[in-house]
């Protein structure tokens, strides 16, 4: 079985960027495989080795030639990659993302299943799975905490507020995981040493055949006009226990719909 | 090299993580609790594959060894040793894991490296390929815990004159007694080596010193509970008793009493290894006594502005941060002989040693004066690695001994 990540490199949370003038985020210098998508990688990784055989392919897409993230990625077990690098990508939206990682998808033979995110850490639009599938035109299962393949169908457990519901679909088709599905793995030192010769693909997005008009800040039909700080995180409220604290935060967690 | 590469950045990352989830937030168990550091370290070489790569390694030696001694016993010339044209960079893999573990648990090192560097180079330094195929695998890949067992109360630096340890013959087997201290990992040890004379009536000095394999629960052999120490508390060290161990010729390591130079040469055979290894570990305390000390000189006000504004405490870190580019290049250095498979003389591995081990005291104690009160509590984590620094300057050699090894080495020449 062939399983594609659709996976993201973005600038390192610990060490947040700047925003260039147009708002969007600084994608200069090192990025790293957003922590979001090594779920997707481990999920891809464990269906192949238990499918017996098959490849986990990548699919990226950035404004530069960085391949950092996409070696860890590599480095846990994925074959290859396909990258989409091309300047003209920088300031994408959603729908834009959609269309080249589709495009991307393409190049790849035999995808059974295309595994994503549920959203990444940067963006956080949470739409582009569901919009690869749309371009694609292939059915999409959101929010899978746990994934199981069998007879070309995609069984998912998929996370609601209440539990889970089960779903199915025959592949191919387009699954977004949530954090919880499975552990990943860290990179073993023979991977990690592995990783560097493993192919990377990469192209542009008129080898994609898409016009560079109708991709990034050109083509993606939005802008950023402000950016505001996140509010401060407010204080506790601190309650003196005299005896009827419980009370109060039986209170508080009913107030809260928790109980 | 003057930095480490894209590949041993991201080992370095990966260990790191590693480090941040598994070891940081259990590190009062480690420290100050009775959990024994073996099922994380176990856990460490699972997870990155070193145990795999240790095991591959020792079949590729054995292998190549059984052929020597097949076309020996053919009357065959035995096949050449593949040339020496380095590691490509693979002494890094064992080098940043000890940095990375020193940052937060020098201690966890010292458990890891006598048992799988220490005990299983003695006996694959001088074992048979049946002693060695027995033994090291399982000491290699930690599932099983090994010490070496050389120190007595009594003999120190003078490991060799002083020592009272004995094997005496009976029939085809040995008997073996004495009282080894400062073991590393005795306390939880299963496999032993052990170095003392063969007592044949002659006088001590003559006696030739051998080495044997014990199994922990032999009749005879008693393992203390861990000592008390000033710093390394997830390293347990202790004691062992032997009262009359008997053991077959099987467990003498080479399985002959003859050996070169009396046996006084062996034991010395890996000290390329345990001292650049020392010099991984001070470069470990001394980038994060380092970090830490830059973090707080530059939180922490007095006077009305941040401590970093006072030359003082500039010195300190000026002074921090030569130590930390000297040991890091000595380390470097290391790796790049390694990988062009070139060895440190002994002068050279001592003058590591003494360096790096001195630089480690020094900055982590400067680190306690810069933290002030704060640096003297075991929350703000530089006492610990002052009190772990402190043994780099005795075991492995005392500082003492290394200036003499250099000396020696430079006169002989």
């Amino acid at each position: 079985m062939n399983v594609v990540v659709c996976v993201k490199q973005i600038p390192d949370p610990a060490d947040p960027g700047a925003l260039e003038e147009d708002h969007t985020l600084k994608r200069t210098g090192k990025l790293i495989l957003d922590e979001s998508d090594s779920f997707g990688v481990e999920m891809a990784l464990q269906l192949v080795d238990k499918a017996g055989g098959g490849d986990v392919t990548l699919v990226s897409m950035a404004p530069n030639d960085e391949t950092s993230g996409l070696r860890t990625a590599l480095a846990m077990g994925a074959a290859k990659a396909v990258l989409v690098s091309d300047p003209a990508l920088a300031g994408a939206g959603a729908l834009d993302t959609a269309k080249v990682l589709a495009a991307a998808i393409g190049r790849v033979e035999g995808a059974d299943l295309i595994l994503a995110a549920t959203e990444s850490s940067d963006g956080y639009t949470g739409t582009v799975p569901e919009q690869i599938a749309g371009v694609l035109d292939l059915p999409s299962i959101t929010f899978a905490k746990h994934v199981e393949v069998a007879d070309g169908t995609v069984s998912v457990q998929r996370q609601t507020e209440l539990g889970y519901d089960q779903c199915e679909s025959p592949l191919p088709a387009v699954v977004s995981v949530t954090a919880g599905v499975v552990e990943p793995r860290y990179p073993s030192f023979k991977g990690i040493m592995a990783a560097k010769s493993k192919p990377v693909d990469q192209v542009t997005v008129a080898d994609l055949g898409i016009d560079a008009s109708a991709v990034g800040a050109a083509g993606a039909g939005q802008q950023i006009v402000e950016v505001t700080p996140a509010p401060e995180r407010q204080a506790g409220e601190i309650i003196e226990d005299d005896g009827e604290a419980h009370l109060k935060i039986i209170d508080f967690l009913d107030g809260l719909k928790v109980l | 090299m003057f930095e480490w590469s894209d590949e041993q950045m991201m080992v370095r990352d990966a260990v790191r993580q590693f480090i941040d989830r598994e070891i940081r937030p259990n590190i009062e168990a480690l420290e100050h609790g009775d959990t024994p550091p073996y099922d994380t370290l176990r856990k460490l070489f699972a997870t990155f594959g070193m145990d795999a790569a240790a095991r591959d390694r020792f079949k590729r030696q054995i292998d190549f060894e059984r052929a020597v001694a097949d076309a020996t016993e053919r009357g065959e010339a035995p096949p050449q040793k593949p040339g020496r044209d380095g590691d490509g960079g693979a002494s890094s893999l064992t080098v940043i894991p000890i940095i990375e573990l020193c940052r937060v648990c020098p201690g966890m090192v010292t458990a890891m490296g006598v048992s799988m560097g220490l005990t299983s180079a003695a006996i694959m330094a001088k074992g048979t390929i049946a002693q060695k195929e027995r033994w090291v695998p399982e000491l290699l890949t930690l599932e099983k815990v090994g010490a070496w067992a050389i120190t007595e109360p009594d003999s120190g630096s003078d490991a060799f004159g002083s020592m009272k340890a004995s094997a005496r013959r009976d029939g085809d087997e040995y008997l073996l007694n004495g009282s080894k201290t400062f073991i590393t990992n005795g306390p939880y040890a299963d496999t032993v080596v052990f170095i003392c004379k063969l007592d044949e009536g002659n006088p001590p000095a003559e006696r030739k010193v051998l080495s044997f394999v014990l199994d922990r629960g032999m009749a005879g052999l008693e393992q203390s509970k861990p000592l008390r120490k000033m710093g390394m508390h997830s390293s347990p060290t202790g004691e062992l008793f032997l009262s009359d161990v008997r053991v077959g010729r099987d467990r003498l390591i080479g399985e002959t009493e003859d050996v070169a130079r009396g046996g006084r040469e062996g034991a010395k055979a890996t000290f390329q290894q345990e001292r650049s290894g020392v010099a991984a570990m001070a470069l470990g305390i001394i980038s994060e006594c380092l970090e830490l000390s830059v973090a707080y000189a530059r939180d922490r006000v007095q006077f009305g502005q941040p401590i970093g504004e006072f030359q003082l405490i500039q010195e300190k870190l000026a002074r921090m941060e030569i130590a930390r580019l000297n040991v890091q290049n000595l380390v470097f250095r290391f790796v790049e002989m390694q990988a062009a498979g070139r060895d440190l003389t002994l002068a050279e591995a001592s003058a590591m040693k003494l360096y790096s081990a001195r630089a480690a005291t020094e900055v982590a104690m400067e680190a306690v004066q810069l933290f002030g009160g704060n640096g003297y509590m075991s929350e703000f984590r530089v006492e610990q690695l002052a009190r772990d620094a402190k043994v780099l300057q005795i075991y492995g050699g005392t500082d003492e001994i290394q200036i003499t090894h250099i000396a020696k080495d430079l006169l002989r020449r």
